[in-house]
Parts: structure tokens; sequence; C-alpha cells
């Protein structure tokens, strides 16, 4: 799932010069960490909705928590997904 | 003829960018020889941040390579970007996407409104001075003229001018008028009232001549510049504006 999820990050964000093994699970996905921004949270929020049919509302107070990381992204889809 | 002077200025410094040409020399080739036009993508100067050059479209790089040797990183210097056309494909993709039902991406979104690529050049030069992006229509290169001097005459030491277009996709009608070029093309102009470079005189004119919009005449401009003509003359059919060298 998480080597899954970071393709996904990869191929919708245009990060051509990233591969999954560059990409900790761990690591702050926005700002210091892989140094994504607001318009790749919108981005990446659309494409987790087209493939595994979960929305993550802006307005749920957990949305930064559930953006912090690959794992913790990862964990939060699995457990909203029948 | 009357005519009344508007404004007197230097040319600090300029750089263009059109495929396959890449600076002043191979414009000379060209203006010289009239050497064919490449298509040939520009490459992302490497002052531009690695996670921004995802963003960056082929009007926006051409944008990059011609402004990039105007500027320098930390720089503050108010700048006037005018385009015709701006990026009026990446509308098309996003109303053909809805049309298909598809959801339309945000970053795509975000990047076509017209003064996107300003937006990426405020990020990548941080440079927080005015920034005013232009669709000048059918008045093409002058307007960017007037915006900047009158920038000039507020008091700035220094601004910008980056005038840049790409052929518009063949899904709008371009007959009858004379609104593409057929290569893309950028061009950044720095201009000062003062200083070193080389002097020039803008005025209106009341020559009547159809010169086409701002994407055909950025080459004549540029021509002008390469050449030994003194004075360059450029109109919509209706009214028109003079660039002389003092």
């Amino acid at each position: 799932m998480e080597n899954e999820l970071k393709q996904l990050i990869i191929d919708a964000l245009d990060l051509e010069d990233i591969s999954i093994a560059d990409i900790d699970s761990n690591d702050a996905l926005f700002k210091n960490g892989l140094g994504l921004d607001s318009i790749d949270a919108l981005e990446l929020g659309l494409a987790i909705r087209k493939k595994y049919n979960v929305k993550i509302d802006s307005d749920n107070e957990d949305v930064q928590k559930i953006f912090s990381s690959v794992s913790a992204l990862a964990e939060y889809i699995e457990s909203v997904r029948c | 003829m009357t005519e009344s002077i508007v404004s007197s200025f230097v040319l600090s410094k300029w750089n263009a960018w059109a495929s396959g040409i890449n600076d002043i020399d191979d414009w000379l080739n060209w203006s010289k020889k009239d050497l064919a036009l490449q298509q040939e993508k520009a490459v992302i100067p490497d002052s531009v941040p690695k996670m921004l050059q995802r963003r960056l479209s082929p009007l926006a790089k051409a944008v990059f390579n011609s402004a990039n040797k105007c500027i320098v990183t930390g720089e503050q210097i108010p700048t006037v970007f005018s385009s015709a056309h701006g990026e009026i494909y990446k509308s098309l993709e996003m109303l053909k996407a809805i049309q298909a039902d598809d959801e339309v991406s945000p970053t795509a979104f975000s990047l076509s409104v017209h003064n996107a690529i300003a937006g990426l050049f405020s990020i990548v030069y941080s440079n927080q001075q005015e920034i005013t992006v232009i669709a000048p229509g059918q008045e093409g290169i002058a307007p960017a003229f007037i915006e900047g001097l009158g920038i000039l005459q507020e008091g700035a030491d220094a601004v910008l001018l980056v005038l840049y277009d790409e052929p518009i996709a063949d899904f709008y009608p371009v007959s009858p008028f004379n609104l593409n070029a057929d290569k893309t093309c950028a061009l950044t102009l720095r201009i000062a009232l003062t200083g070193e470079g080389l002097p020039l005189q803008f005025s209106r004119s009341s020559m009547t001549r159809d010169d086409g919009e701002l994407p055909i005449q950025l080459f004549a401009f540029i021509r002008f510049l390469l050449a030994e003509d003194r004075s360059l003359s450029l109109g919509n059919g209706e009214h028109s504006w003079r660039w002389q060298k003092l």
C-alpha cells in the first residue's frame, strides 16, 4: 500500500526525478520533507479519490495529520476503505 | 503626421528565446541569414528550484530562458508581463476534460490563468515587487511599454518587460486575423530612465499600418534591436507606435 501510494504521488504530482526509494514513508510530505505545496495537496486529494474512492475533506479536522506522511496517509485510506 | 513624444528610456539589457535560438549571438545569426527557427525546447535555467521545474510549461520555460539573463535571484524589480494569448491551450484542455466528464486537475487550473507564469517568476526570483500582466489584444507590444514607462515615471530604478506568446491551438479560428506567429517566442527587456545601455524614444504615431498582434510584433522588435535601423513603427490598423534609437 505504501509503495503504491508513493507511485501515485510521483505520477500525480509529476515528480519525474524522484523514485519510490527516495520517499521515506515517515517523512513529512509538505514543506521541509518532500517539499510539496498546497496545490499538490489538492492534486493528491483528487488522485486518491479517483484511485481509492476515498474523499478527504479539507474541513476534516485531522486533514493535516492524514497528509503528514505516506504512512499516515496509507493508514487513513486503509481505515476508511471498505 | 503629428507625433507627440511619450518618453525616452534606456534599454539596459535584453534577451530573447525562441525555438532553437538561445542567446543574442543566435539572434544575430537569425537576423542576418534569416536562419530558420528549429523546433527546440527551452532548457530550464538552474535558478528555478527543482520542485518548481515540474510546473513549467514549454512557454514558461521560454519565458524563464529569456528573463534569466536580465534578473538575479533576490533582486527586487517591478515587472510587466504581456502576452496576447497566454496559455489558452490549458483552458481548452480543461474544457475538454469537463466535456468528457473528467475532473479538472487543480494544478492545471492554477497554471491556466493569465498571470500563472508571472506567479512562478515571482517565486523563483523571490521578487516581491509589483507585477502587472497585460493581455494586449490587438494593441501588440506597445501597452507593455506604456505600463513599464509609467512605473519608471513613478520612481522605480528599473523595470522588466517580459513579452511572450506561443502558437494557439488549431481549435481557435485564426484567419482572417493577424494574431498568431508560427513559433513560440519570449523577449525580456530591462529598462530604466538613465544609465548605460541603448537609449530609445517611444512615441505615438499617426501612421496607419497593421503589424499583427504581439506574437508577430515580437520578432519585428527583436529584428529592430539587432539591425542598423534607427526606428521601428508598429501599428494595429488604426494607430501605431514608434521606437527610435537615439
